[in-house]
């Protein structure tokens, strides 16, 4: 049977998250083509419905990557979309799409390492969960196999 | 322009000799703060050596995208004049008054004629003038894709039908008859940037250069893994094509006075140059190929090199081999090339069989440059590189006349930057900036009215050379790219940020009343801003662009997988395209800007940049934390070159709290910031009442400094034998007779450095234990000196101390990182034990004293606290980060901020105001300004949605939103930060952040998971 391949969305804060995602192309540290980065200025402007609406869609997995804590360039966005991010973790665990596929991950903008760290361990851990459920769902539906 | 008026009143221009990148830096500085530059090269194009490398260290960065941008700023600023093929004859007068001569070559091409479009070179290759001069087979005759200027250069000499070459140009550009011409000028200040030559290997028979092909210089070598080299970046051996399995890098040629002509100096960059190409190789081709690199000292002493050396052999395997090579003999009948040399292990003689090898060659200065420095009267050293002074170090010996770059000595690119700053920072002072310094939307269509039109969207995707084209067919993602709803052009645009893309791309726009444009290439955070003003140029507002982050997010990332780097980067262009059909056009605000200047650190780098910008009628604030000034540099006593340091501190310290438009803030703590770019409110504490105070300011400054490592080794604070070299220099200063009456010193480098607490390199410890010692034996010449070291690191012209001291007789023993000197206090003095590579023993030695090189470490505290209270990025070992480590090395990243001296990292005092006066410069130019722009992400409220539910003045980090007499939530767009907190948070959706829309982020995600709920 085919290898899984999770679709993975990433919130990436513009003054970290993103630019270390920048970093880990400049020294061309490898991770899994599954991950997506999706471009915000701020972890904090993530809202609830973009992460809902991710899975909604269709994403396998999603997370929000935003500055290390104490060194978000808008103060404290990160711990405010952090509270954000649980409360969401809780809904898709009531809604049986799984907490787990959702996280969130703090790094600076130095650290490209750590980017393609998490990007990796984020997909296996996705591919280990299988596919969203919602997607599943939409496949049966229109009556194909699961992928 | 009249002659003989008074300089300060006139506008005068100032000219800048040599267009590489630090010559364009000068000039942009100097433009944006609003003088008039001439720019004078004298090949075809500008750009110098940079354009011709592949990559870059320590980013590893392609080198034309990190450099093309400043051309075409370089050539597109209205106040840059530009004249290439150009040199200075002759210079006379004075300061703030010189009048020059220029001589310009003909080009015989008409520049406002030429479209490049080839045909020239199609049609006659041998009559165009192509200047790397490194190989004639590149793929274009451009120097580089991007050149500036974009046009050919003929050489009349070689064209045997002049009319059939004039008939073969379509643009009737070329001009025969076209001759030398001579100008005279006016210029206020001169700044020499020429930089320097590459060491010719031809007369080192034993290392076969001119013999053998496969033997080739770092820059070529650079030139074959270039994608516009000759090879297009395919890495093969000159000799017969074949791929290299086995390349070796033979360092100091031409520096440290190895080989027969060779200069004494060391060249400082070639290491890390060696490195970088070890490193690109190994990456391109994994294991297939062995990398070695032959050195005598690793010299890798910049900010965070150390750690790159240590990716280099740990992450990407680069075999790094300490050895004197004998020599490289090519063997006819393998094809290889027989390398022998020694190890100072085991003093044995060995030979091994490459297959190439690159000479990593020096820096010199050329005859020409020589001359020319010689014409106008100004001092050169002994290295003939123009003479400058520890605390003047873009000085030259002629007031008004700055020198910078290599032409001052052999750098790295970033401290080409800092000098050329400095250069135009002290430059501008001879000459008035221009009234009007806003920016020129003349060159910009008006703008276009498209809220009535549906979406018709463009997408032009760059190839970068192979840095996307190289792992995804470009042509299929632009096909794909057709397939999308709503998209009317899609196509390939090879590099996008070079003039001929942007022409085209900018042209399709008006030619097909495109509406939205999606750039597919590097990552937003590099170019956004000129694809921004393309669209401006272009009639459209400049939010109607999106860029889909192909290149570091993904081809760079995924090159391993080519299949699902394509399959990923059409995703991210469906994505650009859903999101851009979204987004709509926006105003950027602005706000009056603030000229005052805050200055955080009063040691030698504060109290420099305070008093560049002092000079020029600005306010400063001098913040500094204790009760005086000078900083760490009070307990310097001599700098290596012989000057005394504190008269120096005495009189600048007199200055600074003489001067009018200076107030120095003693005993201060900074506790809190607000504000925003050009209007920042700092708090401050100020002891011993701890009375609060705010300053208002528009750029601020951080030359905190670092501290003097202290770590408990080697008996250091337990025995009073055992000090620092920074203890050491004023005990030497202080009490010569205790020197006189020592028989043996000892002194350990690396000592807190270079390990795992940390891992950089302290860069000036070498240098102060060359220092002491010399002024040990100056004070008593019977003294036994002995340095236990790791790598020597005395780059640049320090390398002649270094050499001073080997033949006064200071020994120098290597030790290894793993087997570390030990040292017991004896009955009087230390006892040490060691072992000699050499000798291959353990020896033990007695010393009267230990000086320990500890170097310098940062401050964390202190870069801690304001790193929070900035909201600035720090490094991991504390250090401040800069914007880009390559040409932006003391900007930070939010704008108006900058950073100097050992701030940013371990330096000495020349090189910190070299920094102090750099950043002078570059906030001069921001402070040109009369406005500052704000951008438009802001958060807009929706007064019928919004239900005053006060989450969003709770939930905003700064305090902006207050509910208003209308009773609805308001916004002020002059405070808003931009971080769409309030956005998320509102339960109502009544806000949205301007340019980050949720629908712009839904759609974003809409393009991405299409195919699943489709």
């Amino acid at each position: 049977m085919e290898q899984f391949e999770p679709v993975v969305v990433a919130f990436c804060c513009h003054y970290c998250a993103y630019t270390a995602a920048d970093m880990a192309g400049s020294k061309r540290l490898a991770y899994p083509a599954n991950v997506n980065i999706v471009r915000v200025p701020c972890s904090g402007k993530v809202d609830a419905i973009h992460l809902m609406k991710a899975f909604e869609k269709g994403a396998d997995g999603v997370y929000v990557a935003g500055c290390l804590e104490g060194d978000c360039h808008f103060k404290n966005g990160n711990t405010q979309v952090a509270r954000r991010v649980a409360y969401v973790k809780r809904l898709l665990d009531e809604i049986g799409i799984g907490g787990k596929r959702l996280e969130m991950f703090y790094m600076s903008a130095g650290m490209g390492e750590r980017f393609a760290r998490i990007a990796t361990e984020m997909t296996e851990k996705i591919r280990d969960l299988g596919p969203n459920p919602v997607k599943s769902a939409l496949n049966k539906k229109k009556g194909k196999a699961v992928a | 322009m009249m002659k003989n008026q008074d300089t300060m009143s006139s506008h005068k221009k100032i000219l800048v000799v040599g267009g590489g990148i630090g010559g364009i830096r000068a000039a942009m500085d100097l433009a944006e703060s609003g003088r008039d530059v001439v720019l004078i090269d004298k090949s075809i194009s500008i750009g110098g050596l940079m354009t011709q490398l592949d990559r870059t260290f320590p980013t590893n960065n392609c080198d034309l995208c990190t450099i093309s941008p400043r051309l075409s700023e370089g050539g597109r600023q209205e106040r840059i004049e530009l004249m290439t093929m150009t040199e200075v004859k002759t210079v006379s007068g004075e300061k703030g008054n010189f009048t020059v001569t220029l001589s310009q070559a003909p080009r015989y091409i008409d520049l406002d004629r030429c479209t490049a479009c080839g045909d020239c070179y199609k049609a006659f290759p041998e009559c165009v003038t192509f200047s790397p001069g490194l190989d004639h087979r590149a793929p274009t005759c451009m120097r580089y894709p991007q050149a500036i200027p974009q046009a050919y250069a003929i050489d009349m000499q070689k064209c045997q039908d002049v009319e059939a070459l004039e008939n073969i140009c379509k643009a009737g550009a070329i001009l025969p008859q076209q001759e030398l011409k001579m100008t005279e000028l006016d210029v206020g200040a001169v700044i020499l940037c020429p930089g320097a030559a590459i060491f010719d290997p031809s007369g080192l028979d034993h290392f076969e250069y001119e013999k053998n092909p496969d033997v080739v210089t770092s820059l070529e070598y650079e030139r074959i893994l270039s994608a516009s080299g000759p090879t297009q970046g395919e890495l093969v051996r000159p000799s017969y094509g074949k791929n290299p399995e086995k390349i070796a890098w033979i360092q100091c040629v031409g520096s440290r006075g190895i080989q027969k002509g060779a200069a004494s100096y060391c060249s400082s960059a070639c290491c890390m140059f060696a490195l970088k190409e070890a490193m690109v190789t190994k990456e391109r081709f994994q294991d297939s190929i062995e990398t070695t690199i032959f050195y005598m000292d690793i010299r890798t002493f910049g900010k965070e090199y150390e750690q790159y050396r240590e990716r280099a052999e740990n992450e990407f395997h680069v075999n790094l081999l300490r050895s004197r090579p004998h020599s490289i003999v090519g063997d006819a009948a393998t094809g290889n090339l027989n390398i022998t040399y020694t190890t100072d292990n085991d003093g044995l003689s060995k030979t091994e069989a490459f297959d190439m090898a690159v000479l990593s060659t020096g820096f010199c200065i050329p005859d020409d440059i020589k001359d020319m420095a010689l014409n106008m009267g100004i001092e050169l050293n002994a290295h003939n590189f123009a003479k400058t002074d520890v605390f003047s170090p873009v000085s030259t010996s002629i007031p008004g006349i700055y020198a910078c770059g290599l032409f001052e000595s052999p750098k790295d690119i970033p401290e080409t930057m800092v000098q050329a700053s400095a250069a135009a920072c002290l430059a501008a002072r001879e000459t008035h900036p221009a009234v009007n310094t806003e920016e020129d939307t003349t060159k910009n269509l008006p703008e276009r009215d498209v809220s009535n039109e549906d979406p018709k969207v463009g997408i032009f995707i760059c190839d970068c050379g192979l840095n996307i084209g190289g792992v995804v067919d470009t042509q299929s993602l632009a096909d794909f790219g057709k397939t999308l709803p709503q998209v009317a052009v899609s196509q390939v645009v090879g590099h996008g940020c070079s003039k001929v893309a942007m022409d085209i791309i900018k042209q399709t726009i008006i030619d097909q009343k495109l509406n939205r444009v999606v750039i597919g290439g590097c990552s937003p955070r590099t170019h956004e801003t000129k694809f921004q003003d393309l669209l401006k140029k272009a009639g459209l507002n400049k939010y109607l662009v999106e860029i889909a982050n192909i290149r570091d997010q993904n081809t760079w990332v995924h090159a391993d997988a080519p299949q699902a780097a394509l399959q990923k980067a059409q995703h991210l262009i469906r994505m650009a395209v859903t999101s851009v059909k979204c987004s709509h056009p926006l105003t950027d605000h602005s706000l009056p800007m603030n000229k005052d200047i805050l200055v955080v650190g009063g040691g030698v780098t504060g109290m420099s940049s305070a008093l560049s910008l002092a000079d020029q009628g600005f306010k400063v604030f001098l913040v500094e934390k204790t009760a005086q000034l000078g900083g760490i540099a009070k307990n310097i006593q001599k700098t290596i070159e012989g000057q005394t340091v504190p008269p120096f501190i005495e009189a600048l310290s007199k200055k600074i709290v003489q001067h009018s438009s200076i107030e120095v803030i003693f005993n201060a703590f900074i506790v809190d910031h607000t504000g925003m770019p050009g209007m920042f409110k700092t708090g401050l504490q100020i002891a011993p009442q701890m009375y609060y105070r705010q300053i208002d300011h528009g750029i601020t400054i951080l030359a905190t400094g670092a501290l003097q490592n202290r770590p408990n080794e080697y008996l250091l604070g337990e025995h009073p034998d055992v000090m620092t070299q920074l203890d050491m220099d004023g005990f030497l200063e202080k009490t010569p007779d205790r020197i006189k009456a020592m028989g043996t010193a000892a002194m350990i480098q690396c000592v807190g450095s270079r390990c795992p607490d940390n891992p950089d390199c302290s860069r000036v410890c070498c240098q102060s234990a060359v220092k002491n010692a010399l002024r040990m034996l100056d004070i008593n010449p019977d003294m036994r000196i002995f340095v236990l070291y790791r790598d020597m690191r005395t780059y640049g012209f320090l390398e002649d101390y270094y050499l001073e001291a080997r033949k006064r007789g200071v020994i120098f023993v290597r030790y290894e990182k793993d087997n570390p000197p030990e040292v017991e206090a004896a009955e009087k003095g230390v006892t040490l034990s060691f072992v000699d590579p050499i000798l291959g023993k353990r020896l033990s030695l007695s010393a009267d004293c230990l000086c320990l090189s500890t170097g310098l470490v940062a401050d964390d505290e202190s870069t801690e606290d304001l790193a929070m209270i900035f909201r600035l990025q720090r490094t991991r070992q504390g250090f401040f980060l800069e914007d880009h480590v390559k040409l932006r090395p003391l900007d930070l990243s939010t704008p108006g901020f900058f950073v100097a001296g050992t701030a940013h990292s371990p330096k000495n005092i020349k090189e910190s105001i070299a920094d102090a006066q750099a950043v002078a410069g570059r906030a001069q130019a921001l402070l040109a300004k009369n406005t500052i722009e704000l951008g438009a992400a802001i958060a807009r409220v929706d007064s019928n949605k919004c239900a005053a539910c006060l989450i969003c003045v709770r939930a905003c980090p700064f305090d902006v939103p207050f509910i208003n007499a209308d009773g609805y939530s308001e916004i002020d767009p002059a405070k808003c930060h931009g971080c769409g907190v309030c956005a998320a948070e509102c339960p109502a959706k009544a806000i949205q952040l301007m340019q980050f829309e949720d629908d712009q982020i839904l759609a974003k995600l809409d393009g991405l998971l299409e195919r699943m709920v489709a």
